[in-house]
C-alpha cells in the first residue's frame, strides 16, 4: 500500500460528514487532487500542526468525526500534540498516521520514525484505541470500528507514487467553504 | 483590590497573590469582544491573564506544550466558529513565527495574541535580550499589526485592535511588558 491507496481507503471508509485535516506536502496535495471537498482543511506550510488543528475542531464540534491524516515526519515535528490529545480525550477524533519512514514530499530522506514506537507512545498518552495496519483491508476495518476516540491508526505504507499534483492555493476560499460546511452541517 | 485569587482550577498551578485590576479589565474587554476559547503557553508576566481565562467557565481552555501547537489549536478553534485568544511569551512568538506566516496569514485567520514582552529595558535575564530587541521587528517584517501597552486607555486600545483585526482578518498582537499591571 502506498500513499494513494491509503488515502483512497480512508475516504472510502469515512462518513461523508466527517471533517478531514491533512498534513503538509504530498498528502494534502493528493487529497486535494482526488477528494477535494468543503469538509477538508489542508495544512500548507506549518508542518506538524494538522493534529493540533484537528484536535481543536474535535473539541469544538463534539458531534462530528474529525479525521486527521498525518505523516510520520510531521507527527515527529509536533510529537507533544499527542500528549495534548491524550489529555483532552476527544472521543470524536481519529488520528491516522501514514508512515513511510521518510520525508516523502522532499526527496524521500529518511525520517527518524523507525526509532519512534508511535503505537506505544499513543497508548502511553491514553489514546484508548491504537491499531497498526499494513493493508487497505485492515485500515478500512480499523476506521469502521465504532470505538470511542481518540483513535490512533498507524498505517505502514511504502514510498513512491505520483508527485505532480496541484497545490491547494485558494486558502481563503477553502477556509470560507469549510466554515460554511460546519455551519450548515452542525447536527 | 480584590484579595485572594482563589478557586484555581485547570492544568496550571498558580502562585497565588493579589488580583490585578488591569488583568480583570483586560479579561472583561476580551469577553466583550466575544472571546470564548483560549490556548497558550504560560509566562509569569501573564499570570493573571491566564488565571482569569482558567477561572472563566465560558472560555474553553486548551493549554499547549509549545507555541507552534498554540497556533494550530487556535486556528482549529477559529475554523470551528470560536473566537480564540492565545497567550505566550515573546520568545515563543519566534517559535511560532513560521506557523503564523504559513497558516494564519495565507488562510487570513484573525487571532488575538496576548504576548509578554521580555527583553526590554531593565531585563535581568540574558536569554531574552536578542528576542526582546527583535520582537517588534519580527512583527513588522511579517506586516502584522501590534500594540505595546504603555498605560494608555485599555478599553480604547483593545476595541481599536479588535476592529482592525476583524476587518483585515489578520493576527493581532498585544505586547505586555513586565509591570504592565501597575
Amino acid at each position: 500500500m502506498k500513499r494513494k491507496e491509503a488515502i483512497k481507503t480512508i475516504f472510502g471508509a469515512i462518513n461523508s460528514s466527517a471533517i478531514v485535516v491533512s498534513t503538509t506536502g504530498l498528502i494534502s496535495r493528493e487529497v486535494f487532487s482526488g477528494f477535494d471537498s468543503p469538509r477538508n482543511i489542508y495544512v500548507p506550510g506549518s508542518m506538524g500542526l494538522a493534529s493540533s488543528i484537528g484536535l481543536a475542531i474535535a473539541l469544538c464540534h463534539q458531534n462530528k468525526k474529525v479525521v486527521v491524516i498525518d505523516g510520520d515526519a510531521s507527527l515527529l515535528m509536533n510529537l507533544g500534540s499527542m500528549v495534548t490529545i491524550g489529555a483532552n480525550q476527544p472521543r470524536n477524533f481519529v488520528h491516522i498516521v501514514l508512515d513511510n519512514g521518510s520525508y516523502g514530499s522532499c526527496s524521500e530522506e529518511k525520517s527518524l520514525s523507525s526509532f519512534a514506537n508511535f503505537a506505544k507512545i499513543a497508548k502511553d498518552v491514553s489514546y484508548p484505541y491504537v491499531k497498526v495496519v499494513y493493508s487497505e483491508k485492515t485500515l478500512k476495518k480499523a476506521i469502521l470500528l465504532p470505538n470511542d476516540g481518540p483513535i490512533f491508526i498507524l498505517v505502514k505504507i511504502t514510498l513512491g507514487g505520483r508527485r505532480d499534483f496541484a497545490r491547494p492555493l485558494k486558502l481563503v476560499e477553502i477556509k470560507n467553504r469549510f466554515m460554511n460546511f460546519l455551519l450548515t452541517n452542525n447536527k | 483590590m480584590n484579595k485572594n485569587n482563589s478557586g484555581q482550577k485547570g492544568f496550571f498551578n498558580s502562585l497565588g497573590g493579589e488580583r490585578s485590576e488591569k488583568a480583570d479589565c483586560l479579561h472583561r474587554l476580551l469577553k466583550s469582544r466575544g472571546i470564548n476559547f483560549a490556548t497558550g503557553v504560560p509566562c509569569g508576566v501573564l499570570k493573571n491573564v491566564i488565571s482569569n481565562l482558567l477561572n472563566d467557565s465560558e472560555v474553553f481552555h486548551v493549554p499547549a506544550n509549545r507555541e507552534s501547537e498554540v497556533v494550530g489549536i487556535a486556528a482549529g478553534a477559529y475554523l470551528s466558529g470560536k473566537n480564540p485568544i492565545v497567550y505566550m511569551q515573546n520568545s515563543g512568538l519566534f517559535s511560532a513565527s513560521n506557523d503564523i506566516a504559513s497558516l494564519l496569514i495565507p488562510y487570513k485567520i484573525p487571532i488575538f495574541f496576548v504576548v509578554s514582552y521580555r527583553g526590554c529595558e531593565g531585563e535581568d535575564a540574558i536569554q531574552h535580550l536578542t528576542t526582546g530587541r527583535a520582537t517588534e521587528r519580527l512583527l513588522n517584517s511579517f506586516n502584522l499589526p501590534y500594540e505595546v501597552y504603555n498605560q494608555q486607555n485599555l478599553g480604547t486600545l483593545i476595541n481599536r485592535m479588535f476592529v482592525h483585526m476583524e476587518r483585515k482578518k489578520t493576527p493581532m498582537t498585544l505586547l505586555l511588558k513586565r509591570g504592565w499591571e501597575q
